[in-house]
Parts: structure tokens; sequence; C-alpha cells
């Protein structure tokens, strides 16, 4: 394996534009962009067919030898693909790269959005908190509209795997045990009790089948400094499912980065819901929200405990992988106790 | 051990986090830097009550396995939970407590698996119990800044 250069990615990127001249690539330096894939900042520079230079900055984000969570990166670039130039605004992508030969493991190349923010931790610093009523309006009719949107229509049915209105629940309340099941190395007695409940009350079936974004919370967008939002990032855990699954991620208690009552920080969770019905269309129903706001403990405790399962066999030694089990875990354990109406 | 190590591992971390991760670059490192800080930090906290914390959970487990008793139970549970029940933290090692830990509450799964859903006063309240340990169990583990 050789070290990642900028001449490298100039010799892929000009392999795929052979029409232009002069490619080179510039101030290439990784940032921290999420657990799940290595992300690199550039700037891409060339002379185009009609003679005329080119100058953009690029995002690249490369699978890492372990992460955090296993996604399919096909259907993250064809999620991206399918909301850009729509109502979700999103970076446009640009290259997919599965062969390892070029730059040593997947990644894709996307435009970057640049000049702002995505840590959840600003959102509660000068200029930004005071407006956080109007960066969770926007969050959470931004969530409607990818609720809204029609799966056929985007083409994202022969990408993403299809289900049943009647069987998102069990599908994914599955997939995340059996994360549980393989990764666990230490027992969980509480989120164990919430899958037995969970399998024992399903939801009713889901009012439509959807694209879910599979991780929309706080810290998974760019926003500027006076509550806008500018892109909706992270899209390797989207599929096909039950609109109401992210709305009970989004409103997790484990967002509630203030320390108080405010869901992703930005609002209370009533209002929330409030504006996300609105911008979908969509019903809310407390009963089967409150099964995908338990189900999505269960979720996130896959992710922590996997995170820890990574670290410990090795597979990679981030330490993001350390502080995300170490601290989400217990949050993850109450917010499901609270749930349960235990707390 | 002099200094005390708690306030080793405080003052190292505060060190990173306020006075290393700014400085450094590019901001990858200053990310990666911040991320040890904060691992640091709960190590912090947990330095002083880690064992304190398992004994104390171990106990309170031992106290429900030996409630079960009283239950009509699956005979290679009850077996299992009496063993347990009889157990105790000799050794004091953290990763002793730990390992300690991670049996009694797989047994304790178990065991609520068994009686959660029946009818009987007895099994109703030991169920209660056994929810109570465990949102003592979170309270115990809960660390500072935590989001909830």
């Amino acid at each position: 394996m050789s070290e990642l250069t900028e001449d490298r990615i100039a010799a892929y990127i000009a392999s795929r534009l052979p029409d232009a001249r002069d490619v080179t690539v510039d101030k290439l330096f990784r940032i921290s962009g999420g657990a799940s894939r290595e992300t690199y900042r550039m700037w891409l520079h060339y002379r185009a067919a009609d003679g005329s230079r080119v100058d953009r900055p690029l995002i690249m984000r490369r699978d890492p030898p372990a992460s955090l969570i296993d996604t399919e990166r096909q259907i993250e670039f064809a999620a991206y693909r399918a909301f850009h130039g729509g109502a979700v605004p999103v970076p446009e992508m640009l290259w997919l790269e599965e062969d390892v030969s070029h730059l040593d493991y997947p990644f894709f190349i996307a435009e970057e959005i640049a000049g702002f923010e995505a840590a959840p931790g600003t959102i509660l610093t000068e200029p930004y908190v005071h407006h956080r009523a109007a960066y969770g309006e926007r969050k959470w009719t931004i969530l409607g509209e990818i609720a809204k949107a029609d799966p056929q229509a985007l083409g994202l049915v022969g990408v993403m795997k299809p289900v049943a209105a009647d069987e998102t629940w069990r599908r994914e309340l599955d997939y995340w045990e059996g994360v549980i099941d393989e990764d666990e190395i230490e027992p969980q007695p509480i989120i164990r009790a919430a899958i037995r409940w969970l399998r024992a009350n399903p939801p009713p079936p889901a009012q439509k089948v959807s694209v879910v974004h599979g991780d929309y919370r706080t810290g998974n967008f760019l926003y500027d400094k006076e509550g806008g939002i500018h892109a909706i990032l992270d899209w390797e855990m989207s599929h096909l499912g039950d609109p109401l699954e992210d709305l009970a991620w989004s409103i997790n208690r484990i967002w509630c980065w203030a320390g108080d009552d405010l869901r992703g920080a930005l609002l209370p969770r009533e209002e929330a819901i409030a504006i996300w019905e609105a911008s979908s269309g969509l019903k809310a129903d407390p009963v089967a929200l409150h099964w995908w706001e338990l189900f999505n403990c269960v979720k996130g405790q896959g992710i922590w405990v996997s995170s820890a399962k990574a670290w410990t066999d090795g597979e990679t030694r981030d330490p993001i992988l350390i502080v995300s089990s170490w601290r989400l875990l217990n949050s993850q354990d109450r917010a499901a106790l609270e749930l349960m109406g235990r707390l | 051990m002099k200094p005390d190590p708690q306030a080793v591992l405080g003052y190292l971390t505060q060190s990173l986090l306020t006075e290393v991760a700014p400085k450094a670059q590019p901001p990858y490192l200053a990310g990666t830097i911040g991320m040890i800080g904060t691992a640091l930090a709960v190590l912090t906290e947990e330095w002083d009550r880690a064992a304190s914390r398992f004994v104390e959970e171990n106990r309170a487990i031992r106290a429900l396995f030996r409630r079960a008793e009283t239950l009509s139970l699956d005979a290679a549970l009850a077996s299992e939970l009496r063993a347990l029940a009889g157990g105790d933290d000799e050794d004091l090692r953290i990763s002793a407590l730990d390992a300690g830990n991670g049996v009694l509450r797989r047994a304790l799964i178990r065991l609520q698996t068994a009686i959660e859903t029946r009818d009987d006063a007895a099994s109703k309240a030991l169920n209660d119990a056994i929810w109570a340990e465990l949102v003592q169990s979170t309270e115990r583990r809960k660390l500072t800044g935590s989001p909830f």
C-alpha cells in the first residue's frame, strides 16, 4: 500500500476526465468527517476542453480498514445523487470507485460545500446558538421532504433493498439485534429487555415506504451562521423503510447535546414532530413513534457495541470508537429506560 | 501512589484539551487529540469509582438471585443462579470484577426473560426489583457531561 498523495488522486481524476488537461490536486489534508469513512479535503485544478481554467474544492471519503458502521457505499452514492438538485440539499457526487488499485481502498469524491459548520458542539456557541429554533425548523422540514419523496421516482427502488410496509420493523430489528449478537463484548440487559418488548408489541405497518436517511441528526448537516442548513450528509445507512424510523432517530435523547430536553440541541420533541408532520404530510402516530424511538435505542446500542468491538479487536484504533462507546452506551441505556417508563 | 493518579489524569486531560489540541495542525489531528482527551476524561472519572461500582452492582445482582430461589424456575437456570448467588468479589482487581460482573449480568438477562411475563406476585415483585437494579446500574455508570 502506498501513501495517499495529491499526485495519486490527480492521476485518478485525470483518468475520469479524458478531455481535461493539466490535472493537478493540492491542499490535500484529512479532516474529521464521521466515523465510518476517512474524509479528505482537497482542491482540483485542470484546463477544460474549451481551454477554460477549472478550480474546484472537493471532498473524498475513503473506506478505512474498519469503520463504526458497515455500509454499502453504492447505496450511499446513489442516495446523494437521487436527492441532488431537489428539496433536500446534498453535495454533488462526482465519482465512486470500488477498484482498490487506485487508492488502496474504495472511495468516492464529491464537491465540497465550503464555508459551513457541521460539528454538533459548535451549534451551541456564538453566533449559532441564537438560531437553534431556525435550524430546527429547517432540519425537520428537510426530514419531512425526505419522508415525502417517492423512492420509485428517485430511482432508488432498484438500488435499495425493497421492503413491505408491514415488514419494515421486523427487518430493522432483526438486523440490529444481529449486530448486537455478533459484536457485544459485555452483556446489555436493558437493551435485551427492550428487544423482547419490541418483538412482543410490533408497530402498525408503515403509512408509506420511504427513503430512510438512517443517521439523521445534528452533526450530519452543514449549517451557516444564520439558521440555514445547506447540505444533509452521511447517507451511509440509508435504506427503504418506515419514515418514522428517521423521525425517531432524530429526536433520540442521546442527541440532546446541550444536556437539556431540546432534541438535537434545537427544539422540544413535540415541536420537531409537528414540523415534520407539516412538511411530510404524514402522521406521527404516537404508538408507532414510541416503538420506533425504542427501536432506535437498540440501533444506537448496536452502533456503540460495534465500535467497542472494532477497537478491542484492533481493526482500527481511532479514538472516536473508544469515546463513542464509553460515552454513549450509558446514555443509550438511559434513553431506553425512559421510553420504557422505568427512569 | 503519589501524586494522586486521578489528579494526574485530570491535569493531563485538561492540558491536552485546552493547550495541545487547539494548536494542533492539521485539523484532523486536533480532532484526534480532542478525542484522546475526552477518553482520558472518562478514565479520570472511572479511576476512583470503578471498583466500588462493580462491587456494589455485583452484590445487588447476587441478592436478586437469592430472591429467585423461592420461584419455580428451569432446573439449569435455578442451579446457575444458586451458584452465582453464593459467589463473592475476593479478587478486587478491576479486570476480575468486570469479568464477574459480565457473568452476573448475562445470568440476570436469563432470569428476567424467564419471569417477566409471569402473573404471580412474587415474579412481578422480582421483575420490578430487577428493573430497579438496572436503573441503579445506569446511574452508577453515568458520566459527567453525557448528553443524557
